[in-house]
């Protein structure tokens, strides 16, 4: 892992060495690139050293920076105090890079504030006691930190209440958050999720892995269960479970569809109420998950959008915004419908413009023009990328109603099939001449049978079958006779 | 055309057919045999309620089933060659893949397990060849040194050779013709000397992992689909059992190969029995770990439906090699868990589904 570090210069020595040794981490910034690239046990190797120095700026903006690989990866992190208190709320916390808009986003840069309100303000035995307690736990001792939650949640809740309740304290707080509005609400609503602290830690449990591909039984029951619990202990701690429950949900609007059948206990009578908060909240979501389709549109980054990933997130928000109309439809509930017609919209335009538009070069373009006096090539990686570009067109065929897509989806279909037939006679028409060379003719055969391939996904395999039996009769290789 | 569903209970391994690599899902694992008078026919398990198979001729499937193009061509293929054992059907399923009509990844798995399949016959060859020689005491550094692609290992090895068929009371031309064949059969099981281990031992390896990773799943998850992988599990320690018991006897043949090649007759029937049996035990399970291999890294819903298309497809043990009544274990599950069994859809108006082929496809691309 180390390497020699006798070059002279700082940034040729690895970043584990520098830390090893107690270099001053300013150039660390230089080389969050590199730390995006190297091999996973390496990574692992260097996140264990930078969390020995996890209060300078610079680390912390180095872990901002290789985020993405920090969730992808999952390693088990130092347990801190501070990552303690923000697991309640871990699920709403927004997401990180692409990622999709989670329910009710807490900003991650409330979370310094908030911790520095709670380490200010919070009984100094108390927190010390704990964090010695952290020291302790083992990085994956999930009991062991719920142990510690046990007794920070509710001091953390208490402590950050007492502050806004407190008029100099508000003031103290106000400079805490610089005079941000948005920030101290999402302090207030952090406090909401603390209070129920263990009752949400027991849900996620029950509703684990995340994200819940479909809410089934066991999964309802559960939820009913916490919220009766946590009703019994506060009717305002309701709503915070609800959403982590929704946010722990591949369609969080598979809440909705159930949420009137749910027994809450005590807060049945808020049960309009709740439903009412929640869907607003669900379409919200919607609307920002739409509108960072048109942000990501404005920014250029809509020409990189895979058609196979395009589809997905068309498919998730499409999923997302039947079940959400289908359950205001049932309670004629009109308010939603303009603002979900505009979701779907949005979505149809980046699946017209991702998959629909690009086609004739995604997929086309993966069939090579024969040159008479070059030998065939065959470009494996342009197939399967055309390839999967014809199943997202198959995808997009499914959601074309839904989308408003219905013609532009038939009409590019039908032109891309002509296209491929097309060029597969060309190839066809030129096979003849690449029998002399073993290597040309072993190319050309696998060039006509990636053609017949591509045709058989956009068309289907009664539509490619007289491609197939053209092809067996050039290569000589014609089925049997009956 | 169609018998009719049947009691499906076959007694031996032929009976029970090889294992398909189809990608149409509905034909996906199907069997094919040798039937009445020695024509082709498949056989399309459960395709409604009940656990019946439908036996139908070869050449009738694909007026019945919509299939791809990759399954018409191997289709073609089969009945162009008359394959049916799995070793055949291997060979027809690689060559139908190399041409590209399972997708480029299925393509280039096909062209790597072909060179593997090459590479392994040849080091086999060469091993087997090195073990006869020390079996008569006549291991040789210089020619190990000078390696056997040179013309000076050659021409030691052709003298060593003639030795060793003396000392063995052979004819040195009886005697590599003897080890050719030793090879042809060891190889795709492959020796335990061998610093890469052969097909089908790499398939008893994935077996046992197979194993181990449902019963952890039937413990650990709490789904309708638990029982199902537990029987999974268990058909797959059965078929363990069985494998590992052949394996201990055809290793200690095969590295008995002094007496081997003079008691020829008797010991070599045993050892191509062995490898054969191997074939036809590890048929079917290639496509069975591949696809649980995949399903590892999807979601718990996404790994309940593959173990029970898995449960659909199960290599059961035919009557003659288990003492274990399988399918009526098999038939007790299902009854039990009929809502967590999923049915094939209905396959007479089934439109291809893309998603469901490509799964097949990469299941393909990592186990050719």
């Amino acid at each position: 892992m180390t390497r020699a570090s006798g070059t002279g210069k700082a940034s040729g020595a690895s970043p584990s060495a520098r830390a090893e040794t107690g270099t001053t981490p300013d150039l660390l910034p230089s080389l969050e690139q590199r730390l995006l690239a190297i091999p996973d046990d390496k990574f692992l190797e260097v996140v264990r050293l930078l969390e020995r120095v996890n209060d300078h700026p610079d680390v912390r903006q180095t872990f901002d920076s290789i985020r993405p690989r920090l969730v992808q990866m999952r390693p088990g992190r130092r347990p801190t105090l501070k990552r303690v208190l923000c697991m309640p709320f871990e699920d709403a916390l927004e997401g990180v890079g692409g990622g999709d808009v989670p329910l009710s986003r807490i900003e991650r840069r409330v979370i310094a504030p908030l911790w520095g309100i709670v380490e200010e303000r919070a009984d100094r035995h108390q927190l010390d006691q704990l964090d010695r307690m952290v020291q302790e736990v083992a990085p994956g001792d999930h009991n062991g930190l719920l142990n510690i939650g046990r007794r920070l949640w509710p001091l953390a809740a208490q402590t950050l209440r007492a502050a806004m309740d407190d008029d100099r304290s508000r003031q103290a707080l106000w400079r805490h958050l610089h005079g941000d509005e948005g920030l101290q609400r999402q302090v207030i609503d952090a406090a909401a999720y603390l209070d129920i602290g263990l009752s949400i830690e027991a849900l996620k449990s029950d509703l684990s892995p995340k994200p819940v591909p479909e809410l089934e039984d066991r999964h309802i029951a559960a939820i009913e269960q916490a919220a009766q619990a946590v009703a019994r202990q506060s009717l305002a701690g309701v709503y915070p479970l609800l959403l982590v429950a929704a946010a722990r949900l591949a369609t969080p609007a598979d809440l909705l569809r159930v949420l009137n059948d749910l027994d809450l206990g005590k807060a049945r009578r808020d049960q309009p109420v709740l439903f009412a908060q929640l869907s607003g909240l669900v379409v919200s979501n919607l609307e920002a998950r739409s509108a960072r389709l048109d942000d990501r549109a404005s920014a250029g980054e809509r020409t990189v959008v895979k058609p196979a990933d395009a589809m997905a997130t068309a498919e998730r928000l499409i999923a997302s915004v039947t079940t959400t109309s289908t359950v205001m439809d049932a309670l004629h509930e009109p308010l939603y419908r303009d603002r979900l017609a505009a979701v779907t919209s949005a979505v149809g335009a980046m699946v017209a413009e991702s998959v629909l538009d690009t086609a004739p070069q995604g997929i086309l373009s993966a069939i090579p023009a024969p040159t008479p006096d070059r030998a065939p090539e065959v470009d494996e990686t342009a197939q399967i990328a055309a390839e999967d570009h014809a199943r997202a067109l198959r995808r997009c065929d499914r959601l074309a109603d839904t989308l408003g897509l219905r013609q532009q989806v038939n009409d590019t279909i039908k032109r891309m099939g002509q296209g491929v037939e097309q060029r597969a006679q060309a190839l066809l028409q030129d096979y003849p001449q690449r029998l002399e060379d073993a290597a040309a003719t072993d190319a050309a055969e696998l060039n006509l049978f990636y053609s017949l391939r591509l045709l058989e996904l956009l068309a289907g395999s009664a539509k490619a079958d007289p491609l197939r039996l053209a092809i067996l009769s050039a290569i000589g290789e014609s089925p049997e006779p009956e | 055309m169609l018998k009719g569903a049947i009691d499906y209970a076959p007694s031996t391994f032929e009976e029970r057919g090889a294992a398909v690599a189809f990608t149409t899902p509905l034909l996906s694992q199907t069997r094919v045999r040798r039937g009445e008078r020695t024509k082709l026919e498949v056989l399309i398990p459960a395709l409604s309620e009940g656990m019946g198979t439908y036996v139908v001729p070869w050449k009738a499937v694909p007026e019945m089933v919509p299939m791809t193009m990759h399954d018409r061509y191997l289709h073609d293929l089969i009945v162009k060659e008359e394959a049916c054992s799995p070793q055949e059907i291997r060979r027809a399923t690689l060559k139908a893949a190399r041409r590209g009509l399972a997708g480029p990844q299925a393509a280039q798995a096909a062209r790597r397990a072909l060179e593997e399949d090459e590479e392994q016959s040849t080091l086999t060859h060469y091993l087997l060849l090195l073990s006869i020689l020390k079996a008569v005491g006549l291991e040789s550094p210089e020619m190990l040194k000078a390696g056997i692609g040179t013309e000076e290992g050659q021409r030691l090895t052709r003298q060593l050779m003639a030795r060793a068929a003396d000392s063995l009371k052979l004819e040195a031309n009886l005697l590599y013709a003897r080890l050719a064949e030793v090879a042809a059969a060891v190889a795709p099981v492959g020796l335990a000397q061998s610093p890469k281990p052969g097909r089908l031992l790499r398939g008893m390896q994935e077996l046992k992992g197979f194993r181990d990773s449902m019963t952890q799943w039937a413990n650990e998850v709490p789904n309708d689909a638990a029982p199902v992988a537990a029987f999974c599990a268990d058909v797959a320690q059965h078929t363990i059992g069985i494998g590992d018991a052949i394996l201990a006897d055809f290793q200690r043949r095969v590295d008995a190969i002094g007496p081997l090649m003079r008691d020829w007759e008797t010991d070599f029937a045993v050892i191509r029995t062995h490898a054969r049996r191997m074939a036809w035990l590890l048929d079917g399970w290639t496509h069975v770990t591949g696809a649980w291999e995949v399903a590892l890294a999807e979601d718990r819903q996404q790994q309940a439906l593959t173990i029970n298309e898995l449960f659909r497809i199960l290599p059961l043990l035919p009557k003659k090699e288990s003492r274990v009544d399988m399918l009526g274990a098999a038939k007790r599950v299902k009854s039990v868990h009929r809502r967590s069994v999923r049915m094939l859809e209905d396959w007479r108006t089934g439109e291809m589904d893309v998603d469901a082929i490509r799964r097949i496809e990469l299941v393909k691309a990592r186990t050719a």
